[in-house]
């Protein structure tokens, strides 16, 4: 308890009487080493975490219905969706049915029947507009022409990744029509039902499920594809509260709705890749992240180290006078807590402060998401306590080599 | 009654060709209040000496005994508190804390000794008081004349009342009349208090206002004068 008082008043005085620009500096140094820890893991798990964030918003919602493991559909689609409509919970929903066809562009103008045919497979999914509109904002992700007008028949809103144009950034990759644009003619054709449709308008996304998907109005799905049954592939519900999404699950479930059709959280529902890579690069952003904390420990080790070197002679009388030589080790280790403590704190209000509401204003565009900067408290916490701790025996062990040296040596100045 | 008793005290540095013998065999006593001065030239040991007899060294072989404790047998840790407990240093180039002001670098043995942050800082005013820096207890030591700082390190030395004070040259650093008004101080500390006061130094004047003189030479005492 002695040596705690005295050595808080050592180092306390200490830093108090340190010159200022010098401690700013190791402060800085040590806030950088704290935003370096975060800000690379956050910035690669901000990646997917920005590619989720848009995959919830632009497709997938806060509730995932679909087909029991056991059936090709939901079950009562109809009665499924009465049902739902009972949550006050659901804020709004879309109804989907999807299924692959054989899209066709420019057989008009093609005059020899042995020419090979501007074909591609794409997926199509059957939508009612205002509904999906209201689920994913869809005619925001509209890069030509218009969106679908529930009146309307005979028109398609085509995938940017289906067109040619588009595709041609990722090579060979997606199968393309070419030269086609809002106002064009394409023929979508399943089995032996083909139907011609208008382009109304090309979407683009960062969430491939929207750029690789082609969208018809529901009734006109169910004519070309035959699927009088009404049963749908795919509900997607927002909710008014996201967070309580396995709650309404749970509710859901009670209710006997997972009889007709398997209910997922987003949670539970998003694709298990984007997890594991998440993970992945949470333990890759950590690992770069402890290059910063070795460096950074090496820095307290070699200012403390210095500090205690050019008070070795004080030291040495200090311990000659009796001071006890934990509270002169207890001094060093303060003011290694000090600078570890400051440049965190600094860290942590610059993080919260303003990187995190940068990066969520201007997210980083990457080619398949929106990178933002994911720190989660209880992660920056743990990298607070891991630097901490670290910093403390940073501190400490150049204090105790120099404080163990022979006394008499230490005052006098000799090796 | 003696208070201190070397016996037989030497000390080697260094092994094979490079030993240097610098305390060839001394015995010593100092009696208890009283203010002795070692004297002799530069290289004679008078420092080791005083290292020996302050607990701040290990003598090669030998015994030495202070306040019937015999410090030869003692650990580090138990030495450390023996200095602490028994022992007062006034080193020559003041060896304060620079970041401490006058008050706390009297504080700091009396913390280290358990007394409170306010007790501490009673007797640290007094001490100060008692060495004329009455009002300089804010001063940080760099804010303070030599001879000031020599008498904040007098007052660390007082400050727990211990039983001898060791002064390694304690004038070496300061002009002629700050180096009086040290010894004058160490005098009148020694008159008052009766604290036994064992000094290093080199120059005579300083040390004629001692009661005893022990003269060195090449590692051994030559002499002891008695002044009063």
């Amino acid at each position: 308890m002695r040596a705690l008082r005295i050595g808080f008043l050592l180092g306390f005085r200490q830093i108090q009487r340190a010159n200022f620009w010098t401690t700013t500096l190791i402060i800085f140094v040590m806030m950088l080493t704290f935003l370096n820890l975060i800000a690379v893991s956050g910035i690669l798990v901000g990646l997917i975490a920005g590619a989720e964030v848009a995959v919830r918003e632009r497709s997938l919602g806060d509730l995932i219905v679909s087909a029991r493991d056991d059936e090709d559909r939901i079950l009562e689609t109809e009665t499924f969706v009465r049902e739902l409509e009972a949550f006050p919970e659901v804020a709004t929903y879309s109804v989907r049915y999807q299924a692959s066809g054989i899209l066709e562009a420019n057989y008009k103008e093609r005059r020899n029947l042995q020419d090979e045919r501007d074909i591609a497979n794409v997926r199509v999914t059957g939508i009612n507009p205002d509904n999906e509109e209201a689920m994913t904002n869809l005619s925001s992700q509209l890069i030509a022409g218009e969106y679908l007008d529930s009146n309307e028949e005979g028109y398609i809103l085509l995938g940017a990744l289906y067109t040619e144009e588009y595709a041609e950034n990722f090579g060979d990759i997606f199968e393309t029509v070419s030269g086609v644009g809002p106002g064009d003619t394409v023929r979508l054709t399943s089995g032996n039902v083909s139907k011609e449709f208008i382009i109304k308008g090309i979407v683009q996304s960062k969430v491939d499920e929207v750029s690789l998907n082609s969208y018809i109005p529901e009734r006109e799905f169910r004519r070309v594809f035959n699927r009088f049954d009404r049963n749908a592939d795919q509900i997607v519900i927002r909710l008014t509260d996201p967070k309580a999404n396995a709650e309404v699950k749970a509710a859901m479930v009670a209710s006997g709705l997972d009889d007709l059709a398997k209910i997922q959280t987003y949670e539970e529902g998003v694709p298990k890749f984007l997890t594991d890579i998440k993970n992945t690069f949470d333990v890759l952003g950590t690992f770069i992240g402890s290059v910063g904390l070795i460096v950074a420990s090496i820095t307290i080790f070699i200012i403390i180290f210095i500090n205690a070197l050019s008070r070795r002679q004080q030291i040495g009388i200090l311990k000659g006078i009796g001071i006890d030589r934990h509270a002169i080790e207890i001094a060093y280790v303060l003011q290694a807590a000090f600078y570890a403590l400051a440049g965190s704190l600094l860290g942590v209000l610059v993080t919260y402060g303003f990187l995190v509401g940068y990066f969520d204003a201007n997210p980083i565009d990457f080619p398949f998401s929106d990178g933002i900067l994911v720190a989660e408290p209880i992660g920056t916490l743990y990298r607070f306590i891991t630097l901490f701790v670290i910093t403390l025996f940073a501190g400490f062990i150049p204090a105790w080599i120099i404080v163990k040296q022979n006394t008499l040596n230490s005052i006098l100045g000799r090796k | 009654m003696d208070i201190i008793k070397a016996t037989n005290v030497h000390r080697k540095f260094g092994e094979g060709a490079l030993e240097a013998h610098i305390l060839k065999g001394i015995d010593v006593t100092v009696a208890e209040g009283e203010f002795v001065a070692i004297m002799g030239k530069s290289g004679a040991g008078k420092s080791t000496l005083m290292y020996q007899l302050s607990v701040l060294d290990q003598p090669t072989s030998g015994n030495i005994e202070i306040n019937g404790v015999c410090v030869s047998q003692l650990h580090e840790k138990e030495r450390t508190a023996f200095r602490l407990n028994t022992l007062g240093y006034v080193f020559q180039n003041y060896a304060l804390v620079p970041d401490l002001s006058s008050e706390e670098n009297v504080m700091l043995p009396l913390l280290m000794q358990g007394y409170t942050w306010t007790d501490a800082k009673e007797r640290s005013h007094h001490s100060l008081d008692n060495v004329g820096l009455k009002g300089k207890y804010l001063n940080l030591p760099a804010e303070l004349s030599g001879g000031e700082q020599q008498r904040v390190a007098v007052a660390r030395a007082l400050s727990g009342k211990p039983k001898i004070i060791f002064a390694d040259e304690p004038t070496a650093n300061l002009d002629t009349v700050s180096g009086t008004q040290v010894i004058d101080l160490l005098a009148r500390l020694n008159h008052e208090s009766h604290q036994t006061i064992v000094m290093v130094t080199h120059e005579r004047e300083y040390a004629m206002g001692c009661d005893r003189i022990i003269h060195m030479e090449d590692g051994l005492v030559t002499n002891i004068e008695q002044l009063k």
